[in-house]
């Protein structure tokens, strides 16, 4: 299995535990990743000017098209708006070929071929879940875990293709597999308030706690997130409060331990 | 050049650069970028220099100090990592230009000091200078080369000062090259040096020495017969080895101004009518005080700046310094950035700024904007001032400019400053700017605003589902929406209470009152989270319509933004 990279911008400047862990893990069972210079997936232009958006994410579907490769994000909002753009490529004619103009002045092109996978799906779909328990040395039992699903990943469904959108259990699966016991939590799909942290951090920071307080009044010791955005939003509202707090780990992390990968190797 | 004159030029021009290295040093200090810099007073950003400084030289930093020297400042590591073309065009600009200041410039307090009997005219001090010259124009060359060669069709950042010094230091190489030259074919040159060592200037009496200096020197002698006859080489050489060899080698090993003189042999005559001598080392040595004079206020003052720089970013992490040390850091990092471009190359960012038509992504011309803003001679100029806005509020903090930077700046962090400044000048994100008035007043200042303003250009592209009856006419109103929305969840039991609710944004473009949605704050608080549009029993793609509203509304409300502002 080859894939390209797609690290997005925020896991090499803030996070860079989830990219030492997922190249950990994804080498154990044999995928390679390729590192090919992608731009910014394209989200924050989403609110800016939405030709800009679809060229910026086609340029980066182009440039792995180009390596003859699919993309593998461990990013959710990456995911989304990888997906988001293949689907308004695909419905608007006039949109794609102000696109293909755009990326024809540099000499790109892209015919659609690229497929976009997260690192979830590849884990769970394309590894499968068998192979990752078979790689199990010390099962992280007993271990309570709330799966941070991320909204760009799951929703809408019919776009990302991520898993089933009002009841996805993708997540919870891949826990148990590292032996883990993932805990049922109502708040488990809502929006961990990252988007809203620029244009309104009050507001982001009450849908941050909500999630927080949810997931320990459910009895999650930790939660397991897939996302840098999630997964930084939480500890940066933990840090700078004197609730209770929650430990957070990349699932990746969670895999990487229960498989016995020594923990430096996951950015632990 | 009579000495009195060269000296008062000399001093002169050293004044200047004096009192421009002042001031320019003094700025790291003066400038204040980023709204937490304009806490902190001079006299804190000097003392925490002082207390650094200290820090740094009497702990074992010191030898972290000194391999940043030799790695990052002689041997440009990082630049190497980056490219090797424009690595080698730097090394050999820096060695040639050090070799020609100190052998060349500096010659009677360097060489003449050093080296017994150096005279100019000898080698290897000929060919060395030679050998400087040449490495320094091949160097500027590769840079230019480079710069070239690199193009993305954007434009690179630049201050209208970089190419005038980059011209005026091609003018002295070249007019050194062409006084050297014109030196060695110069038959006038020839004699005032016999009249000197030998006593006469008479042709006939030289005529031995002449054929020696014509076949072997370059000296352009227009009444010499050639073939010279043998006897008289021989003749010649006996004097030339008595009143000449002392100071002279065979200029052939000058192999850029030897090939020159031969060029220039059938005009030397007319030079030498016109004084070619005395207004080339006019020429010559005045570009070189002009050079030093403006030194502080060209792209040269990176040789002061960006040392430090590195020094400083050797001696620790910007996030281990106190505000008033990374205060000067930022100052010091406007005069460190070289242009070269390199982070706008690698800026995740950089498409986007291709895209939109907006250079302000661009991490180069961001620096540029920033200190033009901490200047104050960014707003003066309402269109860049916006653009630059909208640029810096497009980064993502992706720090690829950072890793990047050959000269190691912290950019992230000027950013992250620029930011506060930029929104301390009214110039703030755009769910800033927007959510600073309500709704409504948006709507009626989109009514009020001239039709140009409002409507420029089509919408279908930009938000072609808000534009389409048909994407939201089958909204009926359950408020399936509004009641799985987080944002609205979490906004009811606040103050900070939102003015619509999805269900009714949906009602406003079914009623046609799609105006009325732009400014609204449910719109620039939507966190996309997608709920809505999975929820939506009648398949409307509430979220996506969200963003395009947003959009939509940087557009038309940024249109008659400045009208609101000043009214
Ligand atoms: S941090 Fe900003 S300016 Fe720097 S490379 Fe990333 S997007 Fe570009
Ligand atoms: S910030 Fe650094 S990389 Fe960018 S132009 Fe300046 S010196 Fe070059
Ligand atoms: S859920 Fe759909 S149909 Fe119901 S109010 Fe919202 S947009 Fe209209
Ligand atoms: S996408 Fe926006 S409007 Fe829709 S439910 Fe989420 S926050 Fe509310």
């Amino acid at each position: 299995m080859k894939y390209a990279l797609f690290l997005g911008c925020k896991i090499p400047s803030a996070l860079p535990a989830y990219e030492a862990s997922s190249r950990a893990v994804l080498a154990h069972f044999g995928v390679t990743l390729v590192d090919l210079e992608f731009n910014c997936c394209g989200y924050p232009a989403r609110n800016f000017n939405r030709y800009a958006f679809a060229a910026a994410a086609a340029r980066n579907l182009a440039l792995a098209e180009r390596a003859g490769l699919d993309i593998l994000t461990p990013c959710m909002c990456c995911f989304g708006t990888l997906r988001h753009a293949i689907r308004f490529l695909g419905e608007d004619a006039e949109l794609r070929s102000r696109v293909s103009e755009a990326l024809a002045a540099e000499g790109y092109a892209w015919s659609g071929k690229t497929e976009v996978e997260h690192l979830l799906t590849v884990l769970a779909r394309k590894i499968g879940v068998d192979s990752l328990a078979a790689a199990v040395r010390s099962p992280r039992t007993g271990l309570r875990v709330a799966a941070q699903y991320g909204c760009h990943a799951l929703r809408p469904g019919n776009v990302t293709r991520f898993d089933n959108p009002m009841a996805p259990t993708m997540f919870e699966t891949l826990i148990r597999a590292a032996g883990a016991t993932p805990v049922d939590w109502p708040r488990r799909l809502d929006c961990c308030g990252d988007p809203l942290h620029q244009a309104n951090t009050p507001l982001s920071g009450r849908m941050t706690r909500a999630k927080i307080a949810d997931a320990l009044e459910s009895g999650a010791e930790v939660i397991c997130t897939a996302c840098p955005h999630c997964h930084l939003r939480f500890d940066a509202v933990q840090a700078g409060s004197s609730d209770a707090s929650i430990r957070t780990l990349l699932y990746t992390q969670l895999l990487g331990l229960a498989m016995g990968l020594p923990a430096d190797f996951l950015g632990l | 050049m009579s000495p009195a004159l060269f000296q008062t030029a000399l001093y002169a021009s050293l004044a200047l650069c004096s009192l421009g290295l002042v001031w320019r040093v003094s700025a790291w200090f003066r400038v204040r970028i980023g709204p937490d810099a304009r806490t902190v007073a001079l006299s804190q950003r000097v003392a925490a220099l002082l207390r650094g400084g200290a820090l740094a030289l009497f702990s074992r930093r010191v030898f972290q100090l000194a391999g940043a020297v030799f790695l990052d400042l002689l041997l440009q590591r990082r630049l190497f990592a980056n490219e090797k073309l424009r690595w080698l065009g730097h090394l050999l600009i820096l060695t040639g230009f050090t070799l020609l200041l100190l052998m060349h410039a500096l010659a009677a307090i360097v060489t003449a000091k050093l080296f017994q009997g150096y005279q100019p005219t000898l080698d290897p001090y000929l060919f060395l200078r030679n050998l400087s010259g040449a490495m320094v124009i091949t160097g500027v060359g590769l840079l230019l080369f480079g710069r070239w060669r690199r193009q993305t069709g954007l434009p690179q950042a630049r201050r209208p000062m970089d190419m005038a010094f980059v011209a005026l230091l091609g003018f002295v190489l070249v007019s050194g090259f062409l006084l050297e030259a014109h030196k060695i074919a110069s038959p006038r040159a020839f004699y005032r040096m016999s009249d000197q060592f030998i006593g006469s200037t008479d042709a006939g009496r030289l005529t031995p020495l002449r054929a020696v200096w014509a076949s072997e020197f370059g000296v352009a002698f227009d009444d010499l017969k050639l073939p010279i006859d043998p006897r008289l080489l021989e003749q010649g050489r006996e004097l030339h080895r008595s009143a000449c060899a002392s100071c002279h080698t065979k200029p052939v090993s000058a192999f850029v101004s030897y090939p020159m003189a031969r060029v220039l042999a059938p005009v030397t005559d007319l030079l030498d009518t016109g004084r070619a001598d005395a207004w080339l080392l006019y020429l010559h040595v005045f570009a070189c005080f002009l050079g030093l004079a403006v030194l502080p206020f060209t792209l040269m003052f990176h040789l002061v700046a960006v040392p430090i720089s590195l020094l400083v970013n050797a001696a620790a992490p910007n996030r281990d310094f106190s505000l008033a040390g990374r205060a000067s850091r930022r100052a010091l990092a406007l005069d460190a950035c070289v242009r070269c471009g390199i982070c706008d190359l690698h800026c995740s960012v950089a498409p986007l700024a291709r895209y939109l038509g907006n250079l302000g992504l661009l991490p180069a011309h961001k620096l540029q904007a920033t200190a033009a803003l901490a200047g104050g001679r960014l707003l003066g100029c309402e269109d860049v001032a916006l653009r630059a806005a909208d640029g810096a509020f497009l980064c993502t903090d992706c720090g690829r400019c950072t890793a990047h930077c050959p000269v190691g700046l912290d950019l992230e962090d000027l950013w992250e400053a620029g930011r506060g400044d930029l929104a301390a000048a009214g110039l703030p994100s755009p769910a800033q700017w927007v959510q600073a008035h309500p709704a409504l007043a948006w709507a009626e200042s989109l009514e009020r605003g001239p039709a140009e303003h409002v409507d420029s250009g089509p919408d279908d592209l930009l938000a072609p589902l808000s534009a389409d009856r048909r994407s939201f006419s089958r909204c009926v109103q359950c408020q399936t929406c509004t009641n799985v929305c987080p944002v609205v969840a979490h906004s009811m039991d606040s103050n900070h209470g939102i003015d619509l609710t999805p269900q009714k944004v949906m009602n406003l473009l079914r009623l046609g009152l799609r105006d009325l949605t732009l400014g609204s704050r449910m719109v620039w608080d939507c966190a996309t989270c997608y709920q809505c549009q999975e929820n939506c029993p009648a398949g409307v793609r509430v979220a996506d319509i969200m963003c395009e509203l947003r959009a939509l509304g940087v557009r038309r409300l940024g249109a008659v933004r400045s009208l609101r502002e000043s009214s």
